[in-house]
């Protein structure tokens, strides 16, 4: 099962790069371990799992060396391993998160996703009320914008201090929540920026809802 | 880890490029240790003590001797216990069990400093094989850190062993063959141990492209990584070790070994000469005390 | 002594049988073969069997046996630090946390951590922390947990290969893989790669050249990253003996790789031939 749906990701890969026929993708067969050196630092790009070091690229991780070059620029050297990336929420990255408590200064969620990859362990993460929206920041009830429970999209804004943990904003018309439940359990369906309805019992919940970008939504 | 300074770039090139040309923020050069304060028999409840204040780093040891048994292993020897005790005192980071990983990472590093044959004679400290030996308590106390605690500590366990006195006894056997422990009755009577052994601690530092000897902990903050060497009067290696985050490629392992080499051997000479002049002053010399 | 009373305790006062075995007079001599027929004065190490990603539930394990030395590594994270000062908001944190079974030992050992367990885990983090760009893992904590199942000597270098074979598989960043070699001098002679029994050899009395060597060294940066000894040895000796662990650890580096390229070419999906 999991080989197929790896072979599907791929297959789409190489779609993708049929389509844009202008960007090349060299993958080597040639498996490079921690330390060893991969290139002169003026041939290539640093991307992923590569460090620099003396002029030259080296490789940090045990993998398959990938060569990405779009148009006369520098080509992209990462180093690659077929298994997930390791991802750590990073400043500017969209997270999937779940609200775990809410109180009336923020709400506390549990980070589950970094754009599309899951985390294994999970992250801890703070929306404070002023960063909730982007007008009217001084009207905003965290009581109307989540509830426990609730799926929620928002971005990192930074990670923190020693105190906190990662503050992450929904500030957007892109982000707020995406999944909620009503009282009577079942999934309510968005009916504006700030309303949510339940199904069953037509109930209206005040929600600070996220439009879903066709982008963000996975088949 | 321990007490850490906040030390800003500019200080860190500043700091960086003094040793690069053999000055040193204090006026030292690169292998010079700090003003070294030392003195014995500071604790009276002890059988044996010494404080060292080297810079404002100040370590006080004190030494407890006691009878027990001894190892199975070795049963004609005595041991030694070493507990290094990072008070709350020298920096609030130690209070309540701060210290704890610090002190236990000191005193694993003195265990394997006296893991040797000839740094003490654990042969004297036997009083009955396989019953009877003396243990010696060697607990120390940082009273304030300022940088290299290792190399204070060190030497002041040399002075503190020097100054030990451990009590004459005798093994008396009654009639029906059972042993008795008897104790000198004269406290004068009592054995002294040889210390002309007992190694020294050098920590080198590197900082850039060099290495300095007794950091402060503005040197050690710009210090990616560290080697503890303990040295003889002999020039003799009885424990090394890598300490701090980075790595050194092995020729400058191979100059700071050499290096301190050099320093540890000279560090003995005035030691030892210094520690002999204060027993020789005995009583009549004056105590500065503590912070005097 | 620290005790756990969850667990079923021995008898308070209990010693091993091996204690009332009579010693040989004159130890080992320093000069003829060793026990195992390897050489002495040479580089010659034992042969290793290591393996990749044995437990499923962890980030990334690892294997490695040499001689009757066993030891087990497993990586989790990197994951939120549960203790947390200003430096974790930078770079990550690394934890080593390393472990002997109780029967790993001829002595039985106790289930709680002692100093000398405590030791082992400080030596190994700091062995390790030069290899791993933990820049990269801000307020995060990647912990590696070492069990040491069977110790027949020169466990800590070979817990530090083995750890940073774990730290690969998990697919941690690492400027380097570390390799670790120990050493036993004994006088004039030294043996590579320790048993425990050449490691307690404490050989003729006399002997001012006895102790033993631990070397983490990082192959491609040319570079040490742990380095311990103790017994009493000379500068020159020490010296030696370093290099001749750096030689020892080039020895281990083909199989390394060679084993990770495996578990690396295995869980992958490898890319298709061009």
């Amino acid at each position: 099962m999991q080989q197929a749906r790896r072979a599907g990701d791929h297959t789409n890969m190489v779609f993708h790069f049929l389509l844009h026929g202008h960007i090349m993708h060299t993958t080597s067969w040639f498996l490079f371990f921690p330390g060893e050196k991969l290139c002169s630092a003026e041939d290539c790009v640093l991307g992923t799992g590569v460090y620099l070091r003396h002029g030259y690229i080296h490789s940090s991780l045990a993998g398959y060396v990938v060569r990405k070059s779009e148009g006369k620029e520098l080509p992209m050297i990462s180093v690659v391993r077929g298994t997930e990336l390791q991802l750590l929420p990073d400043v500017g990255a969209i997270v999937t998160c779940k609200v775990t408590s809410i109180n009336p200064r923020f709400a506390k969620v549990h980070i589950l996703k970094v754009g599309s990859t899951s985390l294994k362990d999970h992250f801890k993460g703070t929306i404070r009320k002023e960063d909730v929206r982007a007008t009217e920041k001084d009207k905003v009830e965290i009581y109307k914008s989540f509830r426990p429970g609730d799926i929620v999209l928002a971005k990192v804004m930074s990670l923190g201090n020693v105190e906190s943990s990662y503050l992450l904003t929904t500030a957007e018309n892109e982000l707020g929540v995406v999944v909620a439940h009503s009282e009577s359990g079942a999934v309510m369906v968005p009916i504006s920026w700030s309303e949510m309805q339940c199904p069953l019992t037509y109930a209206k919940e005040l929600r600070k809802v996220a439009r879903v970008q066709a982008k963000h939504l996975e088949a | 880890m321990m007490a850490a300074v906040e030390v800003s770039e500019a200080e860190k090139v500043y700091i960086l490029h003094g040793i690069r040309d053999d000055l040193r923020v204090d006026g030292r050069g690169c292998e010079d240790y700090r003003h070294m304060e030392i003195e014995t028999d500071v604790v009276s409840n002890t059988d044996g003590s010494a404080k060292v204040t080297l810079g404002h780093t100040v370590v006080l040891v004190g030494i407890k001797t006691e009878i027990g048994k001894p190892r199975p292993m070795v049963p004609n020897e005595g041991y030694l216990e070493f507990f290094v005790d990072c008070s709350a005192n020298a920096t609030p980071e130690f209070e309540g069990r701060g210290g704890e990983e610090l002190g236990t990472e000191l005193s694993n590093t003195l265990y394997r400093v006296f893991n040797n044959k000839h740094s003490i004679d654990l042969k004297r400290l036997c009083i009955s094989p396989g019953e009877h030996c003396w243990v010696l308590y060697v607990d120390v106390l940082l009273l304030q850190c300022d940088g290299n605690l290792y190399d204070a500590m060190s030497i002041a366990i040399k002075a503190a062993l020097f100054n030990t006195k451990i009590p004459k006894v005798f093994i008396s056997s009654d009639d029906e063959g059972g042993k008795d422990i008897e104790l000198s009755d004269d406290p004068y009577d009592c054995m002294r141990l040889n210390v002309e052994n007992v190694p020294c601690i050098v920590t080198l530092c590197k900082v850039g492209h060099r290495h300095i000897v007794d950091a402060t902990l503005q040197e050690k903050a710009c210090s990616v990584a560290s080697l503890i060497m303990s040295v003889t009067h002999k020039g003799t290696v009885t424990c090394t070790r890598k300490v701090g985050g980075g790595s050194l490629d092995p020729e400058s392992i191979f100059e700071m070994t050499e290096a301190g080499k050099r320093v540890g051997k000279a560090l003995h000479a005035p030691l030892m000469k210094l520690l002999e002049q204060e027993e020789s002053l005995g009583k009549k010399q004056q105590k500065v005390g503590f912070f005097g | 002594m620290p005790t756990d009373t969850k667990r079923v305790r021995g008898p308070d006062v209990s010693q091993s049988p091996s204690l009332f075995v009579c010693q040989p007079a004159d130890g080992v001599s320093p000069q003829g073969p060793r026990a195992d027929g390897r050489r002495r004065d040479q580089v010659d190490v034992r042969p290793v069997f290591v393996r990749c990603g044995l437990v499923s539930q962890a980030k990334g394990s690892a294997y490695i046996e040499a001689g009757n030395t066993k030891l087990m590594c497993c990586v989790y994270g990197p994951r939120e630090t549960e203790r947390k000062d200003e430096t974790d908001m930078k770079c990550g944190r690394l934890t080593t946390d390393m472990r002997f079974a109780p029967f790993s030992c001829p002595e039985r050992g106790s289930w709680i951590q002692g100093s000398q367990e405590k030791d082992f885990s400080t030596m190994l983090q700091e062995s390790l922390q030069p290899a791993v760009c933990l820049h990269k893992y801000p307020r995060s904590q990647i912990e590696v947990n070492m069990m040491v199942l069977e110790n027949s000597g020169s466990v800590l270098a070979h817990a530090i290969t083995c750890a940073s074979l774990a730290l690969a598989d998990a697919g941690i960043e690492m400027y380097d893989l570390v390799l670790g070699c120990s050493l036993r001098q004994n006088g004039a002679s030294y043996v590579a790669d320790p048993t425990s029994a050449e490691e307690n050899d404490r050989g003729p009395d006399q002997s001012r050249n006895q102790g033993s060597l631990t070397v983490a060294f990082l192959p491609s940066l040319n570079q040490i990253s742990g380095l311990q000894s103790d017994g009493e040895m000379s500068e020159d000796t020490l010296t030696a003996g370093v290099r001749t662990c750096i030689e020892g650890c080039y020895k281990l580096y083909p199989l390394v790789q060679q084993v990770l390229s495996r578990c690396v070419s295995r869980a992958a999906c490898a890319p298709p031939p061009r």
